[in-house]
């Protein structure tokens, strides 16, 4: 501690600059690539085939000209939003009701089944496939928006069942209780009283359906058909052929990441909070 | 009576999600379990083999390289997500809550792009001729030791970068709502004893972090275990096999050389693999829920 207060005052400028030189540092790390990728969605195959790189060059509109209206990317488009859409719905319904199913009813089985429904995240979705795939065609859905949406439904359900779980714990019982008592009934419990006190979780689990429904690249690439096809299928066509549509990738690219970024960009703190629930409060 | 009106209820609310799993995961499972005891080559009726899959796994060569690329891309992955992510979670602690807030929400951007774009991106950064990267190190005259992409001793490194590119941000994320709910006058006390950051962030921070850290590191490791997507879209596997992954490896074997039972049986290792590596933690923090 017998430090003069000079040294300590130098030695509090060094960490401050050290401090904010990493966070420059990370800040570059993230957005580089990002600017790297919409500045090439606007720029002609000329001034992205540089050996340094240009950040001045007249800017076009010409690569997502390509990519939406001579090629099929709206389309893609739209069946995003639909398959994205459906899933959160399903998602959020089921994991509400069966979460709630499992904490606040007394249920003997429930760590039992609530431990089941986890081991189903970790099954390799390799091995899942192609049963599915073989499944949808069964009962005719291959090729249909529903297949990918029902598949994201699945491979959702286990992470979201365990998450809201952990929300409903920390409802106080009490709470619950008093609400029977005022007369409400079990499902009136559920809707007024339990869903609003976990709505960050929610949140949470609506961002992260949501952004996984439409990123998802395996399931959707196997279900689908050309008409069909969603945007990560349509970007991941690009991805043999690199150099020859660079632009119109990236155009294609940045109308993908923009609408899951800005959402992210707001609501990304409650993806946290829902993600460790119950697990910070000691 | 009322018992058994709770009960009928709590069936009625689980079963939906109940059938949606067992139908999507588990008949699927019990199916890639059961294909994989079988020799299926296209054109000749499948032949039961029982664990010859398994066995010839390991005397493939291949497959062994995907399975040490899966742990070292696991373990690379890992540790520098969890470097960069603590790390900036603890930094941007310490800021004025508003301009940390704002950070965080920057930073926080490329975890919300699909794996395919960030595949996508990140070859546009390797890349030899116009690249980033390339052109990063060539300022400082080191790209000439640099094989990015295409050589075999560099691939899994870029591609474990580029994944921790778009899954860093979750870490961080995670770890600072943990945060948050560490005490002031814990670091107050440390700060009177004498105890410099760097200290207090090994012995109060991490500490306290531990189940959080479990948690992130249980959900990241599964996948990043897992890993196709950005394998897929960067290298497919190459150069000579360097980056293939076990989840790849299957896909191909299940897939494009339709050997079906075969690429079950690379599947089910995987599962096994994880279950083995990632069981205790799994139960641990299991348990750590309860006691609360």
């Amino acid at each position: 501690m017998a430090v003069s207060p000079g040294a300590s005052k130098a030695k509090a400028i060094v960490a401050r600059t050290a401090k904010w030189a990493v966070i420059g540092l990370f800040f570059c790390w993230t957005v580089i690539p990002i600017i790297i990728v919409v500045t090439n969605a606007f720029k002609m195959p000329l001034d992205i085939f540089t050996k340094t790189p240009t950040f001045i060059f007249q800017p076009t509109l010409d690569n997502f000209a390509t990519a939406f209206i001579k090629s099929d990317f709206l389309t893609y488009f739209a069946n995003s939003t639909i398959v994205a859409l459906t899933c959160t719905v399903f998602v959020l319904g089921l994991s509400v009701f069966s979460a709630w199913g499992l904490t606040s009813l007394r249920l003997r089985p429930a760590n039992w089944i609530a431990n089941a429904f986890m081991v189903g995240k970790l099954v390799p979705v390799i091995s899942m496939l192609l049963p599915l795939f073989v499944l949808m065609r069964m009962i005719g859905l291959r090729g249909s928006l529903l297949a990918p949406a029902i598949a994201h439904v699945a491979l959702q359900l286990p992470f979201m069942v365990w998450m809201l779980m952990g929300f409903m714990r920390d409802v106080p019982p009490e709470l619950e209780q008093a609400a029977m008592i005022d007369g409400c009934t079990r499902l009136q419990v559920l809707f007024r009283i339990v869903v609003p006190v976990i709505l960050p979780g929610l949140a949470a689990a609506f961002i992260l359906a949501m952004q996984y429904s439409w990123n998802e690249l395996l399931f959707s690439l196997q279900l689908t058909t050309f008409e069909t096809y969603t945007l990560p299928v349509g970007i991941a066509s690009f991805v043999g052929a690199v150099s020859v549509n660079a632009g119109v990738a990236s155009a294609a690219a940045t109308v993908t990441m923009t609408p899951m970024v800005v959402l992210g960009f707001f609501i990304q703190k409650y993806l946290a909070v829902g993600t460790i629930g119950g697990a910070v409060k000691g | 009576m009322i018992r058994r009106k709770e009960l009928l209820l709590g069936f009625c609310v689980i079963a939906p999600a109940a059938i949606v799993i067992a139908s999507v995961m588990f008949i699927p499972l019990f199916y890639a379990i059961y294909t994989s005891m079988y020799e299926i080559k296209a054109g000749q009726a499948p032949v039961f083999v029982f664990l010859g899959n398994y066995g010839r796994f390991f005397t493939d060569p291949v497959a062994l390289r995907s399975l040490a690329n899966t742990v070292g891309y696991t373990v690379i992955n890992l540790a520098i997500c969890l470097l960069f992510g603590v790390g900036i979670a603890i930094l941007l602690d310490t800021l004025r809550p508003k301009v940390g807030n704002i950070l965080r929400a920057v930073f926080s951007m490329p975890l919300f792009i699909s794996p395919i774009i960030v595949a996508l991106i990140w070859r546009y950064m390797y890349d030899p001729q116009y690249g980033f990267v390339y052109w990063l190190l060539g300022t400082v005259g080191l790209d000439q030791y640099f094989g990015g992409l295409t050589s075999p001793a560099w691939a899994l490194v870029c591609v474990a970068v580029a994944d921790a590119w778009n899954v860093t941000p979750f870490i961080m994320l995670v770890v600072s709502a943990g945060l948050t709910v560490i005490p002031e006058d814990l670091y107050e006390a440390a700060r009177l004893d004498g105890a410099g950051p760097i200290r207090i962030v090994f012995n109060v921070t991490l500490p306290l972090l531990t189940k959080v850290l479990a948690v992130v590191a249980l959900i990241r490791g599964t996948d990043a275990f897992r890993v196709f997507d950005i394998i897929y879209g960067t290298t497919n596997g190459g150069p000579a096999n360097s980056t293939s992954s076990l989840s790849l490896y299957a896909y191909k074997a299940a897939y494009q050389q339709n050997e079906l039972g075969y690429g079950m049986a690379i599947a089910i290792i995987t599962l096994l693999g994880l279950i083995l590596l990632f069981g205790p933690l799994m139960r641990n923090s299991a348990r750590g829920k309860d006691d609360l």
